[in-house]
């Protein structure tokens, strides 16, 4: 008897633990306790950020707002997996603003113009434009919600010991490469050269202050115009006359006066009302006397509601609250970037975060990446050729030619 | 009466086997036949009401792409090298810890830590050690005045770097399954050995060798699927750079398919993968129904 009680015993647990992995109460379906809000935020200072501000709103409106803080890659698998459930897990989601054109196509987010949403002219416009779908000119699908443009850092003693000034082109940049490099063992420049996004993202900059592109106004592929290999003929001289490093090897070097000089997104080096090294726009001219262009890469965190929440009005009432100019200025304590002019422009903020400005200057100057959904494969290719070129495997025509084919192979699908 | 007591008998085995099978079914069998049909499709997973059957479109396309090509070649490559420097050095470390009467068990122990950490734990772990403005490797280089190594970032070392981190965390596992083979070898066989006078050269190679032969079988079969595999270091540590030079078929299925949710071309790129590791362990499984017999 008690042997066959045994296995019975165990296929019973089996049995009950199968069944307790079924799915729980989808959002929304609270049954009379306060509404739930989730949001699948990026980790981080955007966590922070939200969690700062959110009691006001909890109290205000009867609900619970639970942030979920996710790796990049790791919240946009997630929101993209979810999208496909009739009730989704989460009511707001953050997106990085290259996925967008992926997202608007697969319809993850709801249309916020619909639901009777006003644009805002106090945001930044350059910041609104990449939530609206056509970019810049249909419906409202996002708000910015952390602000984020590429900016020049240096090492404030290195240039003040030397009698450096800020340079405001590529070659003034290469000189002082060359005059830092290999003296006390200190590094010119530190290029982000790992292969995919990091490349591509720190290579750009250059490329758009050469007049070059990765499409044409008619989309075609420019990756190899003259203009690129010139871009990339530099970046490599830069790498002569430095470094290449991954991220936080790159913001330790610039920081503590190993290297001179690197590109970077601000929350790299600053944290708070502090920073770790002194910063500018990116350059926009090659020389002197060249035309000058945009090339600071706009990298905004955007905000919508998910398309299949249950919560869609309550979302957008926390989504307008959220990116309000009241919970920007509180934000700001706790690490978050703002969005809208007003914040950045305010005096009291100002002094506090001087680095404000020079965002708000940069974000007004930016360049917005290609908006095409397949933007992620155009930067897997687009990295590993630029990464065969600067590591010596391939020539610069080589790379270029290898990467004009493989984002015209991708374009086609 | 009788009768049915003996059909609940013939009954009672499937009847407890059964929640394993339905398990195995649906977290097996399910999702192979899964890939194996969508493999054939274009389907994207944002776009599910328009999946396309599209032939074998996607297998060509992966033969074709030189990334494919280049990524197939490291993994083979890798699990070459792999293979082969963690069946030594976990034959040494398994020799020299048998051979030890005092401690043994402490060094056994020790031995093993590097397989229990978690591999992205041991990434992250080797990424600080190889920085170069505050890794240890570089520091130490420094003091013997050779310039800092950027070992993840150059073409020539990053390759290495990860197989050197490789053979470190798993050499312990393949010392563990010798160093078990060896518990089994008769002391018999080398009393008659030192008698005949043979050198311990000699019975190495005639005594402990062949006892032991089922064991490194079951080393280098272990480790060939599970480097073929590999995927954690490359993706924290390199995404495949630089220049594709630490790319592996797992990153690449990884890239090209899962991240960009094609299910259809990263279905195909998985059974490619499934079905190189299973012709390599078809040969020991084959060996081992031959041996059975």
């Amino acid at each position: 008897m008690k042997r066959k009680l045994l296995p019975v015993l165990m296929l019973c647990m089996i049995v009950f633990a199968l069944s307790a992995c079924s799915g729980g109460i989808p959002a929304g379906q609270t049954g009379g306790k306060p509404a739930k809000l989730v949001i699948a935020a990026r980790g981080g200072s955007h966590v922070d950020a939200i969690n700062s501000v959110k009691e006001d709103f909890e109290k205000e409106n009867n609900c619970t707002v639970e942030v979920l803080g996710l790796e990049a890659a790791d919240l946009k698998q997630k929101i993209s997996l979810d999208s496909q459930n009739k009730v989704g897990a989460y009511d707001l989601a953050m997106a990085d603003d290259p996925w967008m054109p992926e997202l608007f196509e697969a319809g993850i987010f709801a249309n916020l113009t619909e639901l009777g949403y006003k644009a805002d002219s106090d945001f930044v416009e350059e910041s609104l434009a990449i939530g609206m779908h056509p970019y810049g000119k249909g419906d409202i699908y996002a708000l910015p919600f952390a602000g984020n443009v590429q900016l020049f850092f240096y090492n404030q003693k290195i240039f003040e010991d030397n009698k450096f000034e800020v340079p405001d082109s590529w070659e003034d940049v290469l000189e002082i490469a060359k005059k830092v490099n290999g003296k006390d063992g200190k590094v010119g420049y530190v290029i982000r050269g790992q292969q995919g996004n990091p490349i591509v993202s720190d290579y750009l900059p250059i490329l758009w202050a050469y007049g070059g592109n990765v499409f044409d106004e008619n989309w075609n592929v420019i990756v190899d115009s003259p203009e690129a290999k010139e871009a990339l003929n530099l970046y490599i001289e830069l790498l002569e006359n430095g470094a290449n490093y991954e991220k936080n090897d790159i913001v330790a070097a610039v920081s503590d006066g190993k290297a001179a000089m690197s590109l970077g997104w601000p929350s790299w080096y600053i944290s708070g009302e502090t920073a770790t090294a002194a910063y500018a726009p990116i350059p926009g001219k090659v020389s002197d006397s060249s035309k000058l262009y945009a090339t600071g890469m706009i990298g905004n965190w955007m905000m919508g509601v998910t398309a299949n929440s249950a919560n869609k009005e309550l979302a957008m009432k926390f989504l307008i609250y959220v990116t309000s100019a009241d919970c920007q200025k509180k934000a700001a304590e706790y690490g978050g970037v703002p969005t809208r002019v007003s914040v950045f422009t305010d005096e009291g903020l100002n002094k506090k975060y001087p680095y404000f400005m020079t965002i708000l200057e940069g974000t007004r100057n930016s360049v917005i990446r290609p908006r095409t959904p397949l933007w992620t494969d155009i930067e897997t290719a687009y990295g590993a050729e630029l990464s065969s070129a600067i590591s010596g495997t391939k020539s610069i025509d080589q790379a270029l030619a290898d990467a004009k084919t493989a984002i015209e192979a991708i374009m086609k699908k | 009466m009788k009768k049915s007591t003996g059909i609940r008998k013939k009954a009672f085995p499937y009847l407890m086997t059964m929640p394993t099978v339905i398990i195995l079914v649906l977290l097996t069998i399910f999702p192979l036949i899964f890939n194996m049909y969508f493999s054939f499709t274009d389907y994207y997973y944002l776009s599910p009401k328009n999946i396309n059957f599209i032939n074998t479109d996607n297998y060509s396309n992966i033969f074709k792409d030189v990334y494919f090509q280049q990524a197939l070649f490291n993994t083979v490559k890798f699990t070459v090298l792999a293979v082969i420097a963690e069946t030594i050095f976990g034959l040494v470390l398994a020799m020299f810890i048998n051979s030890i009467k005092n401690y043994s068990r402490s060094m056994r122990t020790l031995t093993l830590l590097p397989t229990l950490l978690p591999p992205v734990t041991v990434a992250l772990i080797w990424q600080i050690m190889f920085s170069n403005n505050y890794g240890i490797i570089n520091k130490i280089l420094s003091t013997i005045n050779i310039k800092e190594i950027n070992w993840l970032m150059d073409v020539r070392t990053a390759f290495y770097a990860i197989l050197v981190i490789d053979i470190w965390q798993y050499t312990p596992l393949a010392f563990l399954l010798i160093y078990a083979s060896l518990q089994t070898v008769p002391k018999v066989q080398y009393e008659a050995a030192t008698i005949d006078g043979a050198t311990s050269w000699q019975q190495f190679i005639y005594v402990t060798i062949p006892n032991i032969i089922n064991g490194l079988i079951m080393v280098v079969l272990l480790r060939t699927i599970d480097t073929f595999r590999l995927f954690d270091k490359v993706n924290i540590l390199t995404k495949g750079g630089p220049a594709n030079s630490t790319a592996t078929v797992t990153q690449y299925i990884y890239q090209y398919g899962v991240k960009g949710l094609k299910v259809g071309y990263g279905s195909a790129a998985a059974i490619i993968m499934t079905l190189f590791i299973l012709i390599i362990s078809s040969l020991y499984v084959n060996k081992s129904l031959k041996s059975g017999r």
